[in-house]
């Protein structure tokens, strides 16, 4: 009977574990072995053979179910053995790659930050992407979401009153249609007073929406019925801030604009798009209407189930077909007509650009960071082969060599994965806060499973992607040749290099669109902080104040009123001037208006011209310091007709459309108005942005300010600082009205800069990821070419020992280096030049293909592959001869 | 002589880690030293031994080998482990004070 030696307590690796056949064969050894020394025994003392048989066994018990129980024991035995082998195994491996990981620190420290800042990263902008983007609106069936507008190629503009009241009788393809218009209020509650945001929404607005409230109930068709009482619905925020979020709120009354509402509800804390930062919802009670115009109601739909949205197209343009005619006193465009898009588009709006932008920069990151850690691990495979031989010459399978190889490159994913998880966590938490200029709906952006699943996906495909190469190449290659070899010349070195060779390339040719679309996003940016506002925009402090239409209906109060704030902020020290406008400088105008100009009619058929329509007070021009170029300034008689009798254009206006002669004592019609009083062009001041740094400029009519308007900013130059000047303005302000609040404070540089803040943030964070990307191939191509000099130090010591010249030698090593650069920055910079178009609406005064951006980049890094390359060519200059080839 | 007496439960494994005690032993040695010992007055079945012997293999209190037997045979031999010792330790402490506590009562009676 075949026996074998049986491992003790601790088993060598390569030990065979007992198969079952094994373990039955030896339990029936012993059993025998027993039975045949008992049986000795009894014939010892004079029993017959097969007594002594009988009797061993009687004495034995039950021999079966002793066999099957002691087989049972051993098998589950073997069982717990291999299991905590396999654990042994694992954890020897992990001894192993731990202990040569730390071998190599700094190799270990630029994988695991590179790769962890492009998985935290890629994760991180991705949730975000996904919020703006991809996610469905927190609406009920958001899929049958559309915005109706009004549609005059190339711009979408909101409904008027009139619009909406055809729309809702008319309409048959909608299940529902609901509006909804901005207002800003100012609640007070005896101590402080503030200016909120706010809807006027139609009653059904929050039933198409789906919207449920977490308190008290939302809007119905009731409340805005004629004479019904005056309810509030409130955001949470708000009820937190001003309502001291007590649930016994509901019913209260809560003050705005003088007036009391009863609060009917609250909104939850996670809410649409469309509610996000609101602070009240009130029913729109809009006035029946006596013109076409204004324009300034977002009317969204819900189609029915299954409508064919061609269908309900073409409804809408047949509504506004009908309408048109009735209106056409008061609105002569007839090329306007009225369109849809899924809510869903219309909220993402230009988010896509940005988003897709800043996810292609982090996952390119991620890549090269990827492809970088490759890299590196295969140099560290190709000067290991010797130790891996070694290790598959003691029996090591190849599985177990890929196996250990794959575990190191694990054990750096995971330590990747680790610093991934807090720049993710970090960086989700930076995006929900202040991702809202950026992306729209940032409030839903967290750490969700999606965000988790594509952390623990990039962790598992970086390990794969920066771990298969090097492990299948560390195991491949005869054993005995990689042995015998002296590992400077080894096998396999031709394909280490060719592979490291395509994966440098590669790094270039990613790094290189990141540069360009870093220095363009830079060029654009520059251009845009030299942009002349037209003006000296410094110490100009700027604030809102707006009157409650209750309090202040009588025009010689409101009148008396702005007089009496221009009087006292006047005698503030230090203020040299003072002055009211409708809008600031440099995106913030009030009112865009059409006119038709006496000497160019617009024929019938065709939109009239518009632009930035300013109301000023008469010092405006001379506290923002406006030349006056041809004709007078407004003063105060043009501002207390009634018509509007005269007005001033800028210089940019009066070449539009005066290129030849003079454009005052032009006269024109606003407002599409047939029937007014001509409106004679009185003055020509120079040019100021009002609708954007961005946007060129396309003429600017200013208009006196009426006396009885109730919102107006004031503009203060000051030679005090602006902190004091502010305080200043509000006493002023709080003395004659303790109820007004001063809102939308800010100086003009500081308006300047809010508008640059969202390019300069872009262009930071892509530069500085393509400064991460420029050093990832700047460390591969150094690399690569270190390992290239070393693999050659025999030959380039024969070289020189032959009188080969220093220079030829550097030149063939720095040749070798910026030949792969080289051709990965060309691919890179066609490959910029076919995806560059695609931000061009993110770029301001540069051309999306800017010759100046692609050669720069492309020199800058040609430039510093030359250094990486360079450092280990001079070190292979520098070798002495004797030495190299003694030591060989 | 009476009867043997049938075994406590749990008590086999403890008289297996003694007999070990005095060195590595194959079951058959053990089932001779125990039977001597207790001079017949408990009923130790074969089986059972046998059945405690590889499930204390499988606890890994005994380690098990093959060796060749004092006549030559292929045996498998037993052998404490460590860990068998400390559990024959407290075992038999356990074992002692449970006797006494049983004496104590019958005495007392």
């Amino acid at each position: 009977m075949e026996t074998n030696e049986r491992g003790r307590r601790r088993r060598p690796f390569w030990y065979l574990r007992r198969r079952p056949g094994i373990v039955r064969a030896d339990v029936d050894a012993e059993l025998g072995m027993h039975l045949e020394m008992r049986m000795e025994e009894l014939v010892a003392r004079g029993l017959s053979r097969a007594d002594a048989r009988r009797e061993a066994m009687r004495q034995f018990g039950d021999l079966d179910a002793t066999r099957d129980y002691c087989r049972r024991q051993d098998r589950a035995k073997e069982n717990s053995m291999r299991r905590s082998l396999i654990v042994e195994d694992l954890a020897q491996d992990l001894r192993i790659c731990l202990r040569g990981v730390l071998r190599a620190p700094i190799t270990a420290l630029v994988i695991v930050v590179t790769v962890g800042l492009g998985i935290g990263a890629t994760d991180a902008v991705f949730s975000a992407a996904d919020a703006a983007l991809l996610r469905p609106l927190p609406y009920s069936q958001p899929d049958r979401l559309v915005r109706i507008y009004t549609d005059v190629p190339p711009n979408r503009f909101p409904f008027s009153v009139v619009d909406y009241l055809a729309l809702t009788a008319e309409q048959t393809r909608f299940e529902e249609v609901a509006a909804y218009g901005g207002r800003g209020m100012t609640f007070t509650d005896g101590a402080v007073a503030e200016r909120v945001r706010g809807r006027d929404v139609s009653a059904d607005y929050f039933g198409l929406l789906g919207i449920r409230p977490a308190l008290g109930r939302v809007l119905n068709a009731s409340d805005a019925r004629e004479g019904a009482a005056r309810v509030v619905v409130v955001g949470h925020d708000f009820w937190q801030r001003r309502l001291g979020a007590r649930a016994d709120a509901i019913g209260r009354s809560v003050r705005f604009d003088g007036q009391d509402y009863t609060l009917a509800g609250v909104l939850p804390q996670e809410v649409g798009p469309l509610e996000q930062a609101q602070d009240f919802f009130v029913p729109a009670r809009w006035q029946p209407p006596t013109r076409k115009g204004p324009f300034f109601i977002t009317v969204l739909g819900r189609l029915r189930a299954g409508a064919d949205r061609a269908l309900a197209v073409e409804e809408l343009h047949g509504i506004n077909r009908r309408l048109f005619p009735l209106w056409r006193a008061s609105y002569q465009d007839d090329r306007a007509t009225w369109g849809m898009i899924d809510l869903k588009t219309h909220i993402v709006g230009d988010a896509r650009t940005t988003a897709g932008l800043a996810l292609a920069a982090v996952a390119l990151v991620w890549l090269i960071a990827c492809a970088n850690a490759s890299n590196l691990l295969i140099a560290r495979v190709a000067s290991r082969r010797r130790e891996l031989a070694v290790r598959a010459a003691l029996g090591a399978s190849r599985g177990r060599v890929v196996r250990l190889l794959l575990a190191e490159s694990g054990l750096l994913a995971c330590g990747a994965a680790l610093l991934g998880v807090g720049i993710a966590y970090a960086g989700i938490g930076l995006l929900h806060d202040f991702g809202a200029a950026y992306f729209p709906r940032a409030q839903e952006v967290a750490f969700d499973s999606t965000a988790r699943w594509l952390l623990a996906a990039l962790t598992a495909s970086s390990a794969l992607l920066f771990g298969l190469v090097p492990a299948v190449h560390g195991a491949g290659g005869p054993v005995d040749e990689s042995l015998r070899s002296e590992g400077r010349t080894a096998t396999g070195g031709v394909t280490v290099r060719r592979l490291r060779r395509v994966l440098v390339a590669t790094q270039f040719a990613i790094a290189t669109p990141l540069l360009v679309v870093a220095a363009l996003l830079l060029a654009s940016l520059d251009r845009l902080e030299r942009v002349d506002l037209g003006f000296d925009t410094r110490n100009i402090v700027t604030g809102l104040v707006l009157l409650p239409s209750t309090q202040y209906s009588d025009n010689g109060r409101i009148a008396a009123f702005w007089d009496d704030l221009h009087r006292r902020v006047a005698a503030i020290p230090g203020v040299a001037g003072v002055a009211f406008a409708d809008g600031r400088p440099p995106n913030d105008v009030n009112n865009f208006n059409n006119f038709d100009l006496e000497d160019a009619p617009t024929p019938p058929g065709q939109s009239q011209p518009i632009t930035p329509w300013v109301a000023v007070s008469p010092d405006y021009f001379r506290v923002l310091g406006l030349p006056l170029l041809e004709g007078r300034l407004l003063d105060e008689r043009d501002a207390q007709a009634q018509n509007l009798l005269a007005i001033v254009v800028d210089r940019a206006w009066a070449r539009r459309f005066f290129p030849r002669g003079s454009a005052v004592g032009r006269r024109i019609r606003q407002g599409g108005c047939t029937t007014c009083p001509w409106t004679t062009v009185v003055g020509v001041v120079s040019e100021v942005k009002y609708a954007g740094l961005d946007k060129p400029d396309e003429g600017t009519v200013y208009q006196p300010m009426a006396p009885q308007r109730l919102f107006r900013n004031v503009i203060v130059r000051t030679t005090a600082d602006a902190a004091t000047t502010t305080a200043a303005v509000r006493t002023a302000l709080g003395a004659i009205d303790r109820d007004l609040p001063l809102s939308s404070v800010a100086t003009i540089d500081e308006l300047v800069a809010r508008a640059l803040e969202r390019p300069r943030s872009l262009s930071v964070l892509i530069a500085s990821l393509a400064l991460v990307a420029l050093s990832l191939s700047a460390i591969g191509i150094y690399g690569v070419m270190a390992y290239y000099v070393q693999q050659h130090t025999k030959e380039i010591g024969i070289r020189l020992a032959l009188g080969g010249s220093r220079r030829r030698v550097l030149n063939l090593i720095v040749g070798q280096g910026m030949q792969v650069a080289a051709g990965g920055v060309a691919v890179g910079a066609l490959t910029a030049l076919a995806l560059t178009r695609l931000m061009a609406s993110l770029l301001f005064g540069v051309s999306s293909s800017d010759p100046f951006a692609f050669a720069s980049v492309c020199a800058l890094m040609l430039f510093i592959a030359l250094l990486a390359c360079v450092v280990p060519a001079t070190r292979a200059t520098g070798l002495q001869p004797a030495v190299v080839l003694r030591t060989e | 002589m009476p009867p043997p007496l049938p075994l406590l439960q749990g008590t086999l494994d403890l008289l297996v880690l003694r007999a070990l005690t005095a060195g590595p032993m194959h079951g058959y040695g053990i089932a001779l030293l125990v039977h001597g010992r207790t001079e017949g007055h408990l009923a130790i079945e074969d089986a059972a031994l046998y059945q405690a012997l590889h499930r204390l293999d499988r606890q890994g209190l005994v380690d098990a080998e093959w060796r060749p037997s004092e006549n030559n045979r292929r045996a498998r031999y037993y052998e404490l482990t460590p860990a068998g010792r400390r559990r024959l330790r407290e075992e038999t402490a356990n074992w002692r004070r449970y006797a006494r506590a049983v004496e104590a009562v019958l005495q007392g009676a």
